[in-house]
């Protein structure tokens, strides 16, 4: 039911246009609504967590509105001068505003990131641009916690007999940190040539290299697709009529909000939130299927 | 057409000095057998068995033939060889290359350059015929060393090999893992008909299965036979190798007799029924000089109901752990896999602090030694695994930096350092690099780099994992040289024969405790599962033969 149940470039092309489409607008209410998306979303997958690193994050917008407009005064509607007689104007102000929270929402947009995106997936697709390029990061992966259990074996190998970075006196704990490091490399490096051969045993220098994944292509994935692609084409529609441009240099400038506009702001706000949608409506269904047994 | 057919195959390593490692080696493998390479370590087993596979072929010297079924396997594709000869390691870590269990099964097929549907097909195959659904998802970090080694057979089967070569694939697993392994190994060959070719130290779980057994001494071949003639013929040339065989083979050997040799426990039992038959028991259990556990001293470690857990939400590993080791014994602590018994040892060396109960070291509270003093003339702990205790280029030098500075002189360094090397047999060893040395010759090093630090007490853990039964005997020489200079030995082990054979004391670890502390003897006449081979085969006639030679032993007097 969750998006990450959907196949891996269905979670690519949601993830880049909603994160790509938030870095392009600046239109306030575009913004609004994907920060509103971005912070619903990330609460839902991430729970209690997610909500209050978010609303951490208020205080750094306005922080950084703060710093940005004392130090860019573009602008005609003046507030007050600061302390060495730099006017302070409102577009800057909110010019800065605009910024801070398109900055959140990404910020926001990337939690969901790693909350949706195993190492599998990212795997699986860059195994689609080079399948060795898949392979070295799967290697990666792998290794990396290794290597980390053996340093931890050592130590306690080390510990046994009074020999390790924890024991003895300053100038012995560093000796004996350094003496760790050491072996360490000569371990990987040893461990790798053993590796490397049981690479060879099963084929891996032949041309011709596939790279074998676990997702499947499926129908819902396919409607899935269709849907994101028509509410990107009605915002894309949105963005040729010009309702998303907006000036604030040197005045705030856009575009009459017209009965049209609503439907552009909804279909952005619907290709936002259509995981989320999905998640709930799945669940929903699962509760009531459950509830009918 | 055989299989395999090596023709006079002598090969020398570059850096061997004229050495050879192969000398005139003749090997024909017929489709479907099931073939035991057996011999000491350096005997050239790996050799042989590296030469069966052209990318694992090592650099030296080669003259001779090897055919591949009936081809010059140098002549045999790299694509073809890939997939139809299956090499496994012996260390099931190094051998996983990805980091999924998914991936890892694929990991051949998508070398081979298949298509998603096929592969889709054969790693869903393979997961099923080897069991491995339920953690087919997994991260492979997440896996038992068992586990990982199935793993790897699974996935190089996923490439449909015609022959398998297996290269001490059990060496450092427990006990059951080990034998579940090798029971899968079997099924394959049964089911599969492919040919296996197979080292193993642990000769007791494939001696009867095999069709034909190799020995190896010194790169040559010096016997190639079945089973039952193979056992003749090392008992008629007194040969080393014999103490390898399986416990009914030896104590077949130890009794005057005329009937079949018995391969397994099973077939022993029968045979020393028939053997006894119509004989009157005059004898049926042996007096044996046994240590007193309650007559001694002050024990040299009390422990007093540790309990112990890794994290504080995690559940209890140490669940009230009462221990006394008296002084100067061998102890032995045995029991299943994630009972304990390691965390135990590192609770008695203060690498895990308990959160209740006390551990008393020559009746001292161990929280009152600092460090120093502990890891000086103490305390000292082999691990489980020897190579993380080398740190430096050679033997020599890793010895050496355990002597500290100034306070002897580079000669009294030196001659300390060879004094050690002695009693360990590692001597000649000492330029050696540590990540070259076998499993048994990095066991006995560390164990030297242990002593250096002149413990009163050793704590080994695992001691005998890895290691051919004549590593096996001489690492029990060093234990009781040791326990002879007033050594106190407490080790952890699954090695049921070696503790019955060499230990004063054993333990039994269960559930985070220790159930029962006895002397060998009593300990494992008492047991009808959890024994030695030799107990199990004669339990219904004798009352305490706990080793082949207690069974020899009252097979004569009874005869």
């Amino acid at each position: 039911m969750r998006f990450d149940s959907y196949h891996p470039a269905i979670n690519l092309i949601y993830f880049v246009s909603a994160i790509g489409l938030a870095l392009s607008f600046n239109h306030p209410v575009f913004v609004a609504v994907s920060y509103v998306c971005a912070f619903a979303y990330s609460v839902k997958l991430n729970g209690k967590k997610a909500l209050i690193f978010n609303l951490c994050l208020i205080p750094f917008i306005v922080l950084y509105s703060l710093i940005y407009s004392s130090y860019n005064h573009f602008g005609v509607t003046n507030i007050r001068q600061n302390f060495i007689g730099n006017e302070i104007t409102l577009e800057s102000v909110i010019y800065g505003l605009v910024i801070g929270v398109i900055a959140a929402s990404v910020i926001m947009y990337m939690s969901c990131v790693f909350a949706v995106f195993s190492s599998d997936k990212v795997v699986y697709l860059f195994g689609k641009i080079s399948p060795k390029l898949s392979l070295f990061l799967s290697i990666v992966l792998r290794s990396a916690p290794r290597i980390k259990k053996y340093a931890g074996r050592i130590n306690t190998a080390q510990k046994g007999i009074g020999m390790s970075p924890s024991q003895g006196s300053l100038f012995m704990r560093f000796k004996n940190a350094c003496r760790l490091i050491s072996v360490l490399i000569t371990w990987v490096l040893e461990n790798f040539v053993e590796s490397a051969q049981s690479m060879k045993c099963r084929g891996y220098s032949l041309k011709g290299r596939t790279a074998f994944s676990i997702y499947r292509f499926d129908n819902r994935d396919r409607s899935f697709v269709v849907t994101i692609f028509l509410l990107l084409t009605i915002t894309g529609a949105g963005w040729a009529l010009d309702q998303t441009g907006i000036y604030y240099d040197p005045k705030i400038i856009m575009n009459d909000v017209t009965p049209l506009s609503y439907l552009f702001y909804a279909a952005y706000a619907a290709l936002l939130l259509l995981p989320m949608i999905l998640q709930i409506a799945g669940e929903l269904k699962y509760k009531r299927l459950i509830n009918e047994v | 057409m055989a299989h395999f057919e090596i023709k006079n195959l002598t090969f020398t390593y570059p850096t061997s000095g004229g050495k050879t490692a192969l000398s005139d080696v003749n090997l024909k493998i017929e489709r479907g057998e099931y073939v035991t390479v057996c011999g000491k370590s350096g005997s050239g087993k790996t050799t042989l068995l590296k030469h069966l596979k052209s990318v694992l072929t090592p650099h030296g010297d080669v003259s001779g033939e090897i055919l591949f079924e009936g081809k010059p396997l140098s002549e045999v594709d790299l694509r073809q060889q890939s997939s139809k000869i299956g090499y496994v390691m012996q260390n099931p870590d190094n051998q996983i290359v990805t980091d999924k269990v998914w991936h890892e099964l694929a990991f051949g097929l998508e070398s081979l350059g298949m298509d998603q549907k096929t592969i889709r097909l054969r790693v869903a195959e393979m997961a099923s015929y080897f069991g491995i659904q339920s953690w087919f998802h997994k991260n492979v970090s997440e896996l038992s060393g068992g586990q990982k080694q199935l793993l790897n057979l699974a996935s190089i089967m996923a490439m449909q090999p015609t022959v398998l070569i297996l290269d001490e694939p059990t060496s450092q697993l427990d006990p059951i893992a080990a034998t579940d392994f090798l029971n899968t190994v079997r099924k394959i060959n049964l089911e599969l008909g492919t040919t296996v070719i197979i080292t193993e130290h642990r000769l007791e779980d494939i001696f009867h299965a095999s069709d034909r057994v190799v020995v190896m001494e010194d790169g040559k071949i010096i016997a190639d036979d079945e089973p039952h003639a193979i056992g003749a013929y090392l008992k008629e040339q007194h040969n080393e190798m014999f103490a390898a065989m399986p416990s009914p083979v030896q104590i077949y050997y130890g009794v005057d007799n005329e009937l079949e040799c018995p391969l397994t426990v099973r077939e022993g039992r029968n045979w020393l029924s028939d053997v006894l038959q119509d004989k009157e028991m005059k004898v049926t259990s042996l007096v044996k000089k046994e240590a007193d556990m309650d007559d001694v001293g002050t024990p040299a470690i009390i422990l007093k109901e540790l309990w112990f857990r890794y994290e504080k939400e995690a559940p209890d590993v140490l669940k009230g752990v009462n221990l006394k080791v008296p002084k100067e014994s061998i102890f032995a602590i045995v029991g299943g896999n994630g009972t304990g018994k390691s965390t135990t040892l590192k609770a008695i060396c203060n690498i895990c602090r308990p959160y209740r109960g006390q551990v008393l070291i020559d009746g001292k509270r161990i929280e009152k030694y600092n460090s120093a003093e502990l890891f000086k003339g103490n305390l000292a702990m082999l691990p489980q695994d020897p190579q993380s205790l080398f740190v430096k280029k050679t033997v020599g030098e890793d010895l050496a930096e355990m002597i500290p500075d100034g306070r002897f002189s580079s000669e009294e360094k030196e001659s300390k350092v060879k004094e050690t090397a002695e009693i360990c047999d590692i001597l000649h060893l000492l330029e050696s690099h540590p990540y070259d040395l076998s499993g048994g010759e990095q066991q006995r090093a560390a164990l030297a780099k242990v002593l250096l630090t002149e413990p009163k007490i050793l704590l080994l853990d695992e001691p005998t994992k890895g290691i051919d039964n004549f590593f096996k005997l001489k690492f029990a020489e060093i234990l009781n040289r040791l326990k002879e200079r007033g050594v106190t030995i407490l080790m952890v082990s699954h090695d049921v024969e070696f503790c019955a054979k060499y230990a004063d004391f054993v333990g039994m670890f269960f559930d985070g405790n220790v159930i029962t502390t006895n002397t060998p003897n009593r300990f494992f006449s008492q047991n009808s599962f959890y024994t030695t081979a030799a107990n199990r085969m004669s339990r219904h006639v004798f009352e305490n033969a706990i080793t082949n030679e207690d069974v020899i032993e009252l097979c004569k007097m009874n005869r």
